[in-house]
């Protein structure tokens, strides 16, 4: 299937226009083995080093793309857009700004965006993209989205280690959502075959800047920690919301994209606050396990308040700064032990 | 008004020194109004404040009788007091992270020890404004002050105009800048019972742009070889633009030195002795408050910055005898196409254009640890500019208001490098 490609911070483009167009959406995450040098040949070592990784596989894979699309986030998006545009081979490149606030006027622009990149991918690929067609994404997208609720509900249950759990999500935003549909049924039905939560495990709440690689995900584990909440892109943030199907279908994507959990990219601390409490009193958990990678603003700027406002609500909460690598780090596993150790 | 272009490279001990113009040190008065005005506006219950940021049309709360304090400038403050450090490490020990922007963590430290004005210190105001046109930082930053300080928090939300984005999509973007002008007038009402009036915003506007007007004519003097005026003054006397554009007493501040600099222009009378330019640099960046030493020294070298986008992205041409509605699109624009952000395409052919007007040397980039989006793109404006011009370029990392991050024997060591490699590629 041809495949547009996509650069967003957290969950910011509406990819199910991209499905209504007639192409896989496929969100790229970089590749934690493959060496950053590419990229840092023009963006320098102090910045984001996941955007650094983006731009590397962008510039290795673009070709299998039909195109790109970039979507406002953080810094990293919008000020990379003209690196990307002057180092990345592509047809076909959009800049999608979708808005930081989230009120009626930033629903009424993000509208107009949506318009925007329909128009576009109109007159670069006559893609006839119809409302129907929209409405029939979405009503795909919201299947997705359900399943991963399912799958999900399960942690807290289920001996279901926190890389599977990722890679399922992982898999959600890279294949056809046909195809993920059917792999994470797949999921679902070998966690319910499996034994329950284990007695060596401890619930968390993951917060923090997006995970991008499994990794990270076993050292958590390895740790002695189950995410069983969190509120990151690869994970709740990309199905805890579904896309109203009912009205008009570019603005139902636009409330939605506008109402779901709050990342530190968009204005707004107050509402990812209440999500991360709402979340933890739900499942009755007072672990909270926050990180940033290295030198992402966003989420390093809120860290502080966010962390303080939690443990001044009880809970426990371990804020950790971590690398872009998958080898072991012992530093950050020595951090997770002791707050393990502690608790 | 010839620069010395054929001397030879001057030793590093001749100490040439930088000749500051006879009016520099009147820059005080405009500050001491400021300083003295912040403090009659926050003790007095019926008066009001706001922090602001750079990029912020201040025009907009002259407009409502209310008093722009700047958190940033407070930072260079400390730093010139030799206070940042601290404060920055005081942040951090409160958890921001060692990579965090050190205007914010100087900011942070400053509230949090409750440190006097003069020392960088800034008071509680009554409302907290912001926008994210130039960086995340400064929404981020002023996010959580507003939530600490229990300050209500309006952020303007600007598109990004990236290379190659489109008249009829920059047009949209308006749309949606001018829909948040009338947001923000119901939240200041709101918050602080004041109401917009619109023909003091006008003044303050068209006043804004007589101040920017001088400092462009300044400018325009700099392009004077040898050069008049130089980066190491302009760091200190551009601050009216910033906190109190239009204001009566910069305009008058500005205007000696404009005075000062055209005589200087006129009898070709250099900001280094005469006869001893040779090297016209442009700097980009934010200086390094805390060593502001560093454009001084560079005149031992006999090599003095005749141009910094940093000062003059503070007078961008603003809306002047337009009505209303005209001017909030004219402000819109301006706000999210100020020449410190850019994008690399448009940055790239403004530099240019600057080392061709301005008869340009070398380039230094300070590639600043506190400031990713400014330093994003460096690599590329680099090559470009060594490519397409052949003029040489340095970056130099360090950071604006963290003492830490400059080494002094590094620096020397880079700066000389860096002269040898304008002498050689002079012959
Ligand atoms: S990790 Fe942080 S800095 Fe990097 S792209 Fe995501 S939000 Fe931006
Ligand atoms: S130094 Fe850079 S990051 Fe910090 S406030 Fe200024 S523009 Fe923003």
């Amino acid at each position: 299937m041809k495949t547009i490609a996509y650069f967003d911070a957290t969950h910011d483009l509406p990819e199910e226009i991209i499905m209504a167009a007639g192409f896989l959406p496929y969100k790229i995450l970089g590749d934690v083995h493959t060496s950053n040098e590419p990229a840092d040949r023009y963006l320098q070592a102090f910045f984001c080093p996941a955007a650094r990784s983006f731009l590397t596989e962008a510039m290795a894979r673009s070709g299998d793309w039909e195109g790109i699309i970039l979507a406002q986030g953080c810094n990293a998006t919008n000020r990379h857009f003209d690196i990307w545009k002057r180092h990345v081979t592509t047809p076909f490149l959009h800049w999608f700004n979708g808005p930081s606030r989230d009120d009626a006027l930033a629903h009424r622009f993000m509208k107009t965006e949506i318009w925007r990149l329909i128009n576009a991918l109109e007159r670069k690929f006559c893609a006839g993209i119809t409302d129907e067609k929209i409405a029939s994404a979405i009503r795909e997208s919201n299947v997705l989205k359900r399943r991963l609720q399912s799958l999900s509900a399960l942690r807290g249950t289920k001996d279901i280690p926190n890389r599977e759990y990722f890679e399922a999500l992982v898999r959600s935003m890279q294949l056809p959502k046909a195809d993920a549909i059917e792999e994470v049924n797949a999921a679902i039905a070998r966690a319910e075959q499996r034994g329950p939560f284990p007695s060596n495990k401890r619930k968390a709440l993951l917060t923090g800047s997006d995970v991008t690689y499994g990794e990270f995900m076993d050292l958590i584990d390895e740790a002695g920690f189950r995410i069983v909440r969190d509120d990151i892109s690869e994970g709740e943030r990309y199905y805890a919301t579904l896309i109203p199907e009912e009205g008009e279908p570019v603005d139902a994507l636009a409330r939605y994209y506008l109402t779901i959990p709050k990342p530190a990219t968009k204005v707004g601390i107050r509402k990812r606050i209440d999500y991360l409490e709402q979340a933890l009193v739900q499942s009755g958990l007072d672990t909270v396990i926050s990180q940033n990678i290295k030198f992402c603003e966003a989420f390093a700027y809120d860290s502080v308040l966010v962390n303080n406002e939690l443990k001044a609500k009880g809970h426990r909460v371990l804020h950790v700064e971590r690398e872009f690598t998958p080898g072991p780090d012992n530093q950050l596993m020595n951090r997770l032990e002791a707050f393990s150790e502690m608790l | 008004m010839n620069s010395n272009k054929t001397a030879p490279a001057a030793p590093e001990t001749e100490q040439i020194r930088i000749k500051t113009v006879p009016h520099a040190k009147a820059i005080k008065w405009p500050m001491i109004w400021y300083l003295l005005m912040g403090q009659i506006y926050t003790l007095l219950p019926w008066k009001k404040t706001a922090w602001t940021c750079a990029g912020f049309p201040v025009e907009l709360l002259w407009g409502f009788d209310i008093f722009p304090l700047h958190p940033e400038n407070m930072a260079t403050v400390a730093a010139a007091q030799k206070q940042s450090q601290r404060l920055i490490e005081h942040a951090e020990s409160m958890g921001y992270s060692r990579d965090l922007c050190t205007y914010c963590k100087t900011n942070i430290g400053a509230v949090d020890t409750n440190i006097k004005t003069t020392l960088g210190g800034i008071a509680k105001p009554d409302i907290i404004t912001c926008t994210n046109t130039i960086c995340d930082t400064h929404w981020k930053w002023f996010q959580i002050q507003a939530e600490k300080l229990k300050v209500p928090f309006f952020m303007f939300d600007c598109p990004k105009i990236v290379s190659g984005t489109d008249e009829r999509t920059i047009e949209g973007y308006i749309n949606y800048m001018v829909d948040q002008f009338y947001d923000f007038f119901e939240f200041v009402k709101k918050h602080t019972g004041k109401e917009l009036n619109v023909t003091s915003m006008m003044k303050a506007s068209d006043d804004s742009e007589l101040m920017s007007v001088i400092w462009r004519e300044i400018f325009e003097y700099r392009k004077c070889a040898p050069s008049p005026y130089s980066s190491a003054e302009t760091s200190a006397s551009f601050f009216p633009l910033v906190v109190m554009p239009g204001k009566k007493i910069g305009i008058k501040f500005f205007e000696k030195i404009r005075d000062d600099i055209k005589k200087r222009a006129e009898t070709g009378e250099g900001t280094l002795s005469s006869g001893t330019e040779r090297f016209r640099l442009l700097f980009e960046g934010i200086p390094f408050w805390y060593r502001m030493r560093f454009m001084y020294d560079l005149a031992r070298y006999r090599a003095v910055v005749t141009y910094e986008p940093y000062t003059f992205s503070f007078a961008p041409p603003k809306p002047f005898g337009k009505n209303y509605s005209e001017s909030l699109r004219d402000v819109a624009r301006v706000m999210m196409d100020l020449p410190y952000s850019y994008n690399l395409e448009k940055r790239i052919v403004y530099f240019e254009q600057a080392i061709r007007d301005y008869r340009i040397d070398g380039v230094i980039l300070h590639e600043n640890l506190s400031c990713r989006p400014s330093s994003t793109g460096m690599i590329d404006l680099k090559n470009a500019i060594q490519e397409d011009l052949g003029v040489p370029v340095l970056i130099i990392q360090c950071d604006m208001n963290d003492p830490r991050a400059y080494s002094e024997a590094q620096m020397k060591t880079r700066i000389e490098g860096f002269i040898e490699l304008m002498e050689r590629n002079r012959t």
